[in-house]
């Protein structure tokens, strides 16, 4: 009862990206995780990378205000990061022996989504790429650094707000334009 | 250019949830009115929702990266204490060992000071004037693939190696490297171009630190995996350096011969490694991955005679700095365990070679 609770509103900050709620499911469940993953043929660098990866999983399904945990955060990442060692393994082919048949796979379905997120990211990234300076940088400024269209003007050289924002629009358009023209060609 | 701006303005208020009633109730109609126009407005919606998640996305990986790398320095101070309590009983030892390495070290001092006195010899930088060489095909190769991403318009005249400091851009190189440029280029192993400018120098160590100006770059995912020595090693001690004196990476291995550089210079050692133009400013490295110096110039009389500038003088440089542009060095030290092909490896992400354009 006690825990539940409380695990809600360490999720919900660590949806926010609260440092301090990051640092705190960070350093009570990495441990346990990197134990394993060293059990199970992988170096600590492989535990990180998978650990991690685990948390930008929570970290995106708890962006869905009404997403609440049916477990322990500690049993939700320890069962994502297995998985996505298993997988990681299974392409290898290192250690086919380690892997289980049928029954440790879960959350299947939050991991195929977010290799689907990984996917559209990394075109929106390519159509970023092809976009050029300053766009790349002011739309990074703005979705990413969460500046103010103030901020932009004055970092930018803009002579006010709205210019940014116009320049904005236009950047916005083109790389929209950029990035169905690779979805396309995908 | 008005009805773009109007769009993207009414999928902003959309996807913020701004809109009034009765606008919603306009725009719901007008999407099923108009198919061309809910098909770009749905394209505009998606956009804007996808920057935003993506750019929350990069935002929480970083901050994981950072609370990581904190988290991995409790270790290491756990083990510094435990060495603390030892050291009484290696007294008498260090003791002997402190005294031999004052006796090399001036011995070493009196021969290099007596070895210029006879030879008035040459210092060369080792950074790579390209107007010298016709640009091999490679070079070429390199430019038109990088053209998509950022162009340097104008022609490199220099060329010299540099090596990460912190995973999200920070570098260095030489100052000599770096002198009176107009732009910086640095181009990594893939072969792509990223401008970086010039953040702090000591002209006397003949250092320059470099920061990445692209604000998402990273030099690979994980942390930099080398640590800097911050006292001199001894005589002897076997090292390597990887450098760019061609568009290729480059490793070569040797020794240290004097701890004092040219001209009796405290701040670099002496190597027996041989280096060519182009690798100014590369990492000199000994056998547990620790970076002991940086690679400045060569002795043009002899072949093979190397000076680099202790990994000291940069840990100061970069103590001097300014608060806002906080630095932390590595502190982890991942390449001890592995073997010199593994290194190399790891350490092939975190060297790049450095382009200077000048007018």
């Amino acid at each position: 009862m006690y825990g539940s609770g409380t695990e809600q509103e360490l999720l919900m900050e660590l949806a926010a990206g609260k440092r301090s709620a990051a640092e705190q499911v960070y350093s009570q469940h990495y441990p346990i995780v990197t134990k394993w993953i060293q059990k199970n043929g992988g170096s600590e660098p492989d535990a990180a990378d998978i650990y991690q990866e685990a948390m930008v999983i929570l970290f995106e399904k708890a962006q869905n205000l009404e997403f609440r945990l049916s477990c322990r955060i500690g049993t939700y990442l320890f069962a994502v990061s297995k998985n996505l060692w298993f997988k990681k393994l299974q392409k290898n082919q290192k250690e086919p022996g380690y892997l289980p048949e049928t029954g440790d796979w879960a959350y299947e379905d939050d991991i195929k989504v977010h290799h689907e997120r990984e996917a559209h990211f990394g075109q929106l990234n390519q159509a970023l790429e092809q976009l050029g300076e300053p766009c790349r940088s002011l739309i990074n400024a703005f979705y990413q650094h969460d500046k103010s269209m103030q901020e932009i003007a004055a970092d930018f050289g803009y002579t006010n707000p709205d210019n940014a924002k116009t320049q904005k629009y236009k950047c916005l358009t083109r790389l929209r334009k950029l990035f169905y023209g690779v979805q396309a060609k995908v | 250019m008005s009805t773009e701006n109007n769009i993207w303005k009414l999928a902003e208020a959309y996807v913020e949830q701004t809109l009034a009633e009765a606008e919603l109730v306009q725009l719901k109609n007008r999407l099923a009115s108009d198919s061309a126009f809910a098909e770009e407005f749905h394209e505009c919606v998606n956009m804007i929702r996808s920057l935003g998640s993506r750019g929350k996305q990069v935002q929480f990986r970083s901050l994981l990266a950072d609370i990581h790398g904190a988290q991995k320095q409790v270790p290491a101070k756990r083990t510094a204490k435990g060495y603390i309590m030892l050291m009484p009983e290696y007294w008498r030892t260090a003791a002997v060992a402190a005294g031999i390495a004052i006796l090399t070290s001036l011995s070493t001092y009196w021969l290099v000071q007596n070895n210029n006195k006879k030879i008035a010899s040459q210092y060369s930088l080792l950074k790579r004037d390209l107007e010298k060489y016709k640009r091999s095909q490679h070079q070429l190769i390199n430019n038109i693939k990088a053209q998509a991403a950022t162009t340097p318009t104008a022609t490199v005249r220099y060329t010299g190696t540099g090596f990460a400091l912190t995973n999200d851009g920070y570098l260095v190189t030489n100052y000599h490297v770096t002198e009176g440029a107009d732009s910086i280029y640095i181009q990594n192993r893939e072969g792509e171009y990223f401008k970086a400018t010039v953040k702090s120098i000591d002209p006397a160590a003949d250092i320059a630190i470099l920061k990445v100006d692209y604000k998402n770059f990273r030099f690979s995912k994980h942390d930099v995996p080398y640590t800097f020595e911050k006292t001199k090693k001894g005589l002897g001690a076997r090292v390597y350096t990887m450098g760019y004196p061609q568009d290729e990476i480059v490793y070569n291995e040797g020794y240290i011969s004097s701890k004092n550089g040219f001209g009796g210079d405290s701040m670099q050692y002496m190597l027996e490694l041989p280096a060519n133009p182009g690798q100014s400013g590369a990492p000199v490295i000994d056998a547990d991955g620790n970076v002991i110096a940086i690679i400045t110039g060569k002795q043009t009389e002899t072949e093979g005679t190397t000076y680099a500038v202790s990994s000291k003088a940069l840990v100061q440089l970069i103590r001097n700095l300014p608060a806002e542009s906080r630095l932390r060095l590595p502190k982890v030290n991942k390449l001890g365990g592995l073997s010199r092909e593994q290194q190399i490896e790891r350490l092939e992400d975190y060297t790049c070679s450095i382009k200077v354009y000048k007018k």
